[in-house]
C-alpha cells in the first residue's frame, strides 16, 4: 500500500482496532504517515460472512472519506 | 573517556546516565522498554568496546535493518544488546552471524516479528566454535544453564526487540508467544550424530562454523522408550508431527526434527540415512483431511489450497511438509529416549551462514576476530 501511495494511487489498509498501533507505526516506517487505516473491530480473520459484511459496512464510509480527503488535498481525480 | 563514549556523546540520546546500583539500572532499562523483562548487564561504552574488539566490520554500518521498525542494526547497537544479554566478547561474532542469517529474505523476518503466531528464531550452530566457546549440544540442550546458549540466543532476541521494536502489542502481535522468545539457541551434537552435520548437508565446509536459523515454535517432545527399530521410533515421531494446529500443513514449510542421539543411533543402525528419515516421515507424518474441522476443510483446504484439495476425498492424507528434503533434521541432546519436534511459522525458510571475516575468508576460530 505504501508503494501504491507513493506512485500516486489512492490506497488504504483495513486494520482491526487491536492492530491500529502497528498499522500507524508501519505507515510511518514506510514513509506514508497519512496512509488511511480503515479501522474495524477485531478480529478480521475467522469470521462468518455476516460479520465480514458488518465490518465492510464500517470500513466503507471510511474508505469514501479517505478518497474524498485525498481528492480535496490534491485537487486531482483519483486513479 | 573512551573513544566510543566520545562518539556517543555527540549523538543526542545515545548515552543515558543513571545510578550504578544494579537495581536502579534495571529499573531504568525496563522503564525505557530496553529489556526482555529479565535483568541485564548495563551496556556501558567500555563494555561495548570490549565486545567490538571481536568485530572486523565497520561499527557504524548496519548489517541488517530489523523490522518492524527497520532499525539499523549496526555492530555498535548489536554489541550493546550482546552486553545486556551477558555475552562474553568472543561470543560476539556468533551473535552478528545469527543476525546476518536472519536478514536473508527467505527467513521472512518482517512477517515473523509481527505475527500473531508463537514463533521465534531457533539458532542451530555447527562447527568448531561450538566447542571453542562451550556451547551445549548435550544434556538439556534446549533448556537452561549453559551461558553460551542462553546469552547468544538472548542477545539476538534483545536486538529484535530493542532495535527492531518487536514490542508486544505494537510490533510483536503474538497472541501468546512462547518461552523460547527469551532464548532458543542450540548446537548440533556432531560427535553423536550418525550422519553429516546440518551445515555440511546444506553446502558448507565441515571446518566452517555456521548457524542455521528458521522461525520455529518451542520444542514438542517425542517420548519413545519402547521402540527398538527405526520404523518404531519414526512411527512415534510421525504421530507427534501430524497435528492439526500447526502452520505447517498450509505452507511449503520446513519443520525441524531434533533427534536425541539415542533415537538417532537406533534409526541409523537399521540402515536409515538422513534422507531416508525425511522420506519416511514425508510419507507417514500425515493426517486424513477429515481430522481437520469442517470449517477449516471448507475455508482453507477447499478454497485457499484448491489446487490440491478442492475435490479431495476426506481420507486424503495432509502432509506436514511439501517435499521430503524440506524437513530439517539435526541430532542434539544427551542421554535418554527423547527427541524434539519444532513446527514452524510455515512461511519461513531456513537460512544458513558460515562464519567469515569481512574479506570473505572462512573464520577458523572466533578468537581470530580479536584485534590486538
Amino acid at each position: 500500500m505504501a508503494q501504491l501511495t507513493k506512485r500516486g494511487l489512492i490506497a488504504a489498509v483495513v486494520c482491526s482496532d487491536t492492530f491500529m498501533k502497528l498499522g500507524t507505526a508501519q505507515a510511518k516506517v514506510f514513509g506514508v504517515p497519512d496512509l488511511p487505516l480503515l479501522e474495524i473491530p477485531h478480529p478480521l480473520g475467522g469470521l462468518g460472512i455476516e460479520k465480514v459484511a458488518q465490518r465492510a459496512e464500517i470500513a466503507l464510509p471510511q474508505l469514501i472519506n479517505a478518497i474524498k480527503a485525498v481528492k480535496k488535498k490534491s485537487g486531482a481525480t483519483p486513479a | 573517556m573512551s573513544t566510543l563514549q566520545e562518539r556517543l556523546k555527540a549523538q543526542p540520546g545515545a548515552l543515558v546516565e543513571c545510578d550504578d546500583d544494579p537495581e536502579a539500572v534495571f529499573d531504568l532499562l525496563c522503564e525505557k522498554g530496553w529489556s526482555d523483562g529479565l535483568p541485564v548487564i548495563p551496556p556501558t561504552p567500555e563494555r561495548i568496546e570490549r565486545m567490538l574488539a571481536f568485530c572486523d566490520r565497520d561499527p557504524d554500518q548496519a548489517v541488517i535493518k530489523i523490522p518492524p521498525r527497520f532499525g539499523a542494526a549496526t555492530p555498535v547497537r548489536i554489541a550493546a544488546n550482546a552486553v545486556m544479554a551477558g555475552c562474553k566478547p568472543e561470543y560476539f561474532p556468533l551473535v552478528l552471524l545469527a543476525l546476518e542469517a536472519l536478514a536473508e529474505e527467505q527467513y521472512n523476518l518482517y512477517g515473523t516479528q509481527a505475527t500473531t503466531h508463537p514463533c521465534t528464531p531457533i539458532l542451530i550452530f555447527n562447527g568448531p566454535a561450538v566447542q571453542e566457546i562451550g556451547m551445549n549440544s548435550g544434556q538439556n540442550v534446549m533448556g537452561n544453564y549453559y551461558r553460551a546458549n542462553a546469552v547468544i540466543g538472548r542477545a539476538v532476541r534483545l536486538a529484535l526487540v530493542n532495535i527492531g521494536a518487536a514490542i508486544p502489542g505494537t510490533g510483536d502481535m503474538a497472541t501468546a508467544g512462547t518461552p523460547a522468545k527469551f532464548t532458543f539457541c542450540v548446537a548440533e551434537n556432531e560427535a553423536r550424530s550418525p550422519w553429516e552435520p546440518l551445515h555440511v548437508e546444506l553446502g558448507h565446509p565441515k571446518e566452517a562454523t555456521a548457524v542455521t536459523v528458521i522461525a520455529a515454535e518451542g520444542p514438542h517432545n517425542v517420548n519413545d522408550h519402547e521402540s527398538l527399530s527405526a520404523v518404531g521410533i519414526l512411527t512415534m515421531i510421525a504421530g507427534t508431527m501430524a497435528i492439526t494446529g500447526s502452520n505447517n500443513p498450509y505452507y511449503a514449510s520446513q519443520p525441524v526434527l531434533a533427534l536425541g542421539p539415542e533415537h538417532a543411533a537406533t534409526i541409523a543402525n537399521d540402515g536409515f540415512s538422513k534422507a531416508d528419515v525425511k522420506q519416511w516421515l514425508f510419507e507417514h507424518a500425515t493426517l486424513p483431511l477429515s481430522r481437520f474441522s469442517q470449517e477449516t476443510i471448507e475455508r482453507r483446504f477447499r478454497r485457499k489450497l484448491a489446487e490440491q484439495f478442492a475435490d479431495a476425498p476426506l481420507n486424503t492424507p495432509v502432509r506436514m511438509f511439501a517435499k521430503p528434503e524440506d524437513l530439517l533434521v539435526i541430532v542434539t541432546g544427551g542421554a535418554g529416549k527423547h527427541s524434539q519436534y519444532m513446527p514452524t511459522f510455515g512461511n519461513t525458510r531456513a537460512a544458513t551462514r558460515a562464519l567469515r571475516h569481512a574479506d570473505g575468508t572462512l573464520a577458523k576460530s572466533v578468537f581470530d576476530f580479536k584485534r590486538p
